[in-house]
């Protein structure tokens, strides 16, 4: 089975490789850039033509009613590089355990303008990850070691250091940071993780901020040479 | 359905609905037209959490403030309905198509005029005084207070007027974001008090108090933030006056030969067809946009002016809020301790305008006041609040624990002065898909608002810099961070009041000079645009004019 799926990915990895070739020959710019082969050969994917959801969708059930276009080979590589992006820990689970790649298939897929424009540089971000992998480790991204996986984001994640010719990968990195972050953010288990606790009704006047909080505050206030107080309750 | 009703009322937002309740109660029958669908807060998706909506819930062209915001077959843009704007002018319109209208989704923020918002042009000589003062509106805000449900309180702050005892609610108390702030305003002068919004923090009527959850925005089914849907149309409806009719476009206001309007012509927007409704008197409230259009487009005996014009002032002195705002981060409240921040989903504590003594004096650049919202804190994580991190790994993680709670924003809400570059009229070739002529929008600040952008950003910078923070947002230059004309979502004007026929289009009652019988009881017929969101004040006047229309129906007079 991992024989098939590799030939599989070897046969794409190919035909992709040559369309680079092609590219980077007609720009010219073949020969300077040596192997870190970045910003060439972003090519555009598939438009999306499904429809959104409309003006007055039903709000109490949500359903995404367009179709998810990811390959099983760009979940893997979105899953990999989630789990790199926000490891998990003791307390906190992987993004790909909380769904994250299925998340970012529906973002990607959507039919509006924003999500458009990041489809046009993930899709292809994802496809120069399995290269720069294939390079380097000889498996796609989802299957190298993850030593190459650090060594490849290691060149395209931290701003003030991004390889020469990388910037359209770093600015794929950077969205696909975003993204994961804000799709793990948002899930209970990420609520648990930053330290949201609300969303919770309550009955009663609103209890404010705790003792801890208010004497926390009163140090920080009082730090600085500032008065702490409470606001005037005036008349109702 | 009858044949013909004593008020037929276009619009079922705060003009509307506050006319119908009104008119409903002293026993008048009311038809009430409303362009949108029925709509009810039963469908209001409180606690559905962000991971359930398509993309998170973030907006969408489709959903423009979010999947969960309460505004249905509306936005910015509705397919069918353009707009227009002039060339070199940006405006943009906020529509809802749904009973309720726009109170299904508002702030709630309920800032009343002060005195000297009624008498601008009697103070500084520009734009033009109301024909009413704060005296005679302070009854009608106590008493619409009273029915809606606001939270605040009464310090006696100048222009910012208390109300009667009694009738506001207890406000919630600060949260940890407005104690730091109030700190820094303190010590430099500015101050930070109790917001006032309209939401119950005790039951009342058929409505709960808050329960310190869910985004206002969303809609609110158990009744404690306002809107008419779950309080004023309800109400209206169980006095067995009031008939509603949804789904029907009203595009022009039929005139008799007495010279008194008869009705209205609309179009069911399902079967295409046009249809009459006839009344002893019209009141439109259709929003400020739609109630222009309306009048523009009601041409009796070929008038190109349109109807109620004689002054000339129909569309014109068009005004939205002044917009901006600015983010800061402050280092000293990272990591602080956690809690449910939620509160009242919005403002707990707020910056009225502080600075009128130097306004008066003319020792400042800001010929009107503002006032700043302050936003943040422990709020629910969105899809989208992730930019501007570096790296990945562990120390992401890390990151993001250290900075959450410690940024928060200040955004400005200023006073708009009308001018000739702002006003709306039909354009001449595009119509709706309904056949109907559309606006076109003309806009443009001028320096009064430009300055008081700058003066903003000062005080924001000082106040950060009291309070150990860095801006993070850029500092542009006013002519780029003020927002667009309409963005705001606070436009009015377009019909305003005034003390004669001359200069104004309606009466203090938003009776029209030209038409004794034809009322206007939404933002069309503010003389000015206070810094102070107009929703309580557009419920005010309609109380106002209501109860004015009740008694002249009673007498026989309309």
């Amino acid at each position: 089975m991992a024989d098939v799926r590799n030939s599989h990915l070897i046969a794409i990895d190919r035909r992709t490789t040559l369309r680079w070739i092609a590219a980077a020959v007609a720009s010219g710019q073949l020969a300077a850039c040596g192997e870190k082969f970045g910003n060439e050969d972003w090519l555009a994917p598939p438009q999306i033509t499904a429809k959104g959801y409309g003006k007055d969708p039903t709000l109490l059930e949500p359903v995404v009613p367009w179709p998810l276009t990811m390959t099983k080979e760009e979940l893997a590589a979105t899953a990999a590089l989630g789990d790199l992006i926000l490891p998990g820990e003791a307390d906190a689970p992987m993004p790909s355990q909380v769904g994250v790649p299925a998340f970012i298939d529906e973002w990607v897929s959507a039919p509006y303008p924003d999500q458009q424009k990041d489809r046009a540089l993930i899709i292809p971000g994802l496809a120069w990850l399995d290269r720069e992998a294939m390079k380097r480790g000889r498996e796609r991204f989802s299957h190298v070691t993850l030593e190459v996986r650090t060594a490849i984001a290691d060149e395209i994640a931290f701003k003030d250091k991004v390889g020469p010719g990388l910037e359209k990968p770093a600015e794929f990195f950077a969205r696909m940071r975003s993204l994961t972050m804000g799709a793990f953010f948002t899930t209970p288990e990420g609520w648990k993780d930053i330290g949201y606790p609300g969303n919770t009704p309550m009955t009663g006047p609103y209890p404010g901020p705790t003792q801890e909080a208010l004497d926390h505050i009163k140090g920080v206030i009082e730090g600085k040479g500032l008065k702490f107080a409470l606001p005037e309750t005036g008349r109702l | 359905m009858p044949d013909t009703y004593d008020a037929v009322i276009v619009g079922s937002g705060a003009g509307g609905a506050m006319s119908a309740y009104v008119l409903t109660k002293a026993g008048a029958s009311v038809l009430m037209l409303e362009a949108g669908r029925d709509y009810n807060p039963d469908e209001a998706p409180m606690l559905n959490l962000a991971k359930d909506a398509p993309l998170r819930g973030q907006g969408t062209p489709d959903k423009e403030f979010g999947y969960y915001d309460a505004t249905v077959d509306g936005g910015w843009e509705i397919p069918d309905e353009p707009y227009t704007t002039a060339e070199g002018s940006e405006f943009m319109w906020w529509r809802s198509r749904m009973l309720g209208g726009r109170t299904n989704h508002w702030a709630r923020n309920s800032f009343r005029m002060g005195p000297y918002d009624f008498k601008p042009f009697t103070r500084d000589g520009l734009g033009v005084d109301w024909p009413v003062s704060y005296e005679d509106i302070a009854p009608w805000y106590d008493r619409m207070e009273k029915l809606v449900g606001v939270y605040g309180n009464n310090l006696g702050l100048e222009n910012h007027p208390n109300a009667s005892p009694g009738v506001l609610h207890t406000p919630p108390k600060f949260r940890v974001p407005e104690l730091f702030v109030k700190s820094g305003g303190d010590a430099l002068g500015i101050p930070v008090v109790p917001a006032r919004r309209a939401i119950l923090t005790r039951d009342m009527d058929n409505r709960k108090a808050c329960y310190w959850a869910s985004p206002c925005g969303r809609g609110c089914a158990i009744g404690a933030a306002f809107q008419t849907t779950t309080s004023l149309i309800p109400w209206a409806k169980t006095t067995g006056k009031l008939t509603i009719q949804t789904g029907v476009m009203v595009y022009e206001v039929m005139l008799g030969a007495d010279g008194k309007a008869s009705g209205v012509r609309y179009i069911d927007k399902a079967s295409g067809e046009h249809r009459e409704a006839t009344g002893r008197v019209v009141v439109l409230a259709a929003s400020t946009g739609e109630t222009a259009r309306i009048l523009l487009n009601s041409k009796p005996n070929g008038r190109s002016e349109g109807l109620a014009n004689s002054s000339g002032q129909l569309g014109r002195n068009l005004m939205d809020t002044v917009g901006s705002s600015l983010s800061a981060y402050f280092p000293d409240l990272e990591g602080r301790p956690k809690y449910n921040e939620d509160g009242a989903m919005g403002l707990h504590a707020y910056i009225p305008f502080w600075d009128y003594k130097n306004v008066a004096a003319g020792k400042s650049n800001c010929t009107r006041g503002y006032h700043m919202e302050i936003g943040g804190g422990f709020g629910e994580p969105g899809v989208g609040g992730f930019g501007g991190y570096d790296g990945y790994g562990p120390n992401l993680r890390g990151q993001v624990k250290q900075r959450y709670g410690a940024r928060f924003g200040f955004t400005q809400r200023g006073e708009m002065i009308p001018n000739a570059k702002s006003f709306c009229e039909i354009d001449p070739e595009k119509k709706d898909k309904y056949g109907i002529p559309v606006l076109r929008f003309s806009f443009g600040w001028s320096e009064h608002e430009h300055n008081q952008v700058t003066h903003f950003q000062n005080a924001v910078k000082a106040l950060v810099d009291k309070l150990g923070g860095t801006i993070t947002s850029e500092i542009r230059a006013p002519v780029d961070a003020i927002s667009k004309g309409g963005e705001i979502i606070h436009e009015v004007g377009t019909a305003r009041m005034g003390a004669d026929a001359k200069s104004s289009v309606t009466n203090s009652f938003g009776k029209t000079w030209d038409v004794d019988n034809l009322y206007l009881t939404d933002g069309s017929i503010f003389a000015s645009k206070a810094h102070k969101n107009p929703t309580i004040t557009i419920m005010a006047l309609a109380m106002r004019a209501s109860d004015s229309i009740a008694t002249r129906l009673r007498t026989g007079e309309l």
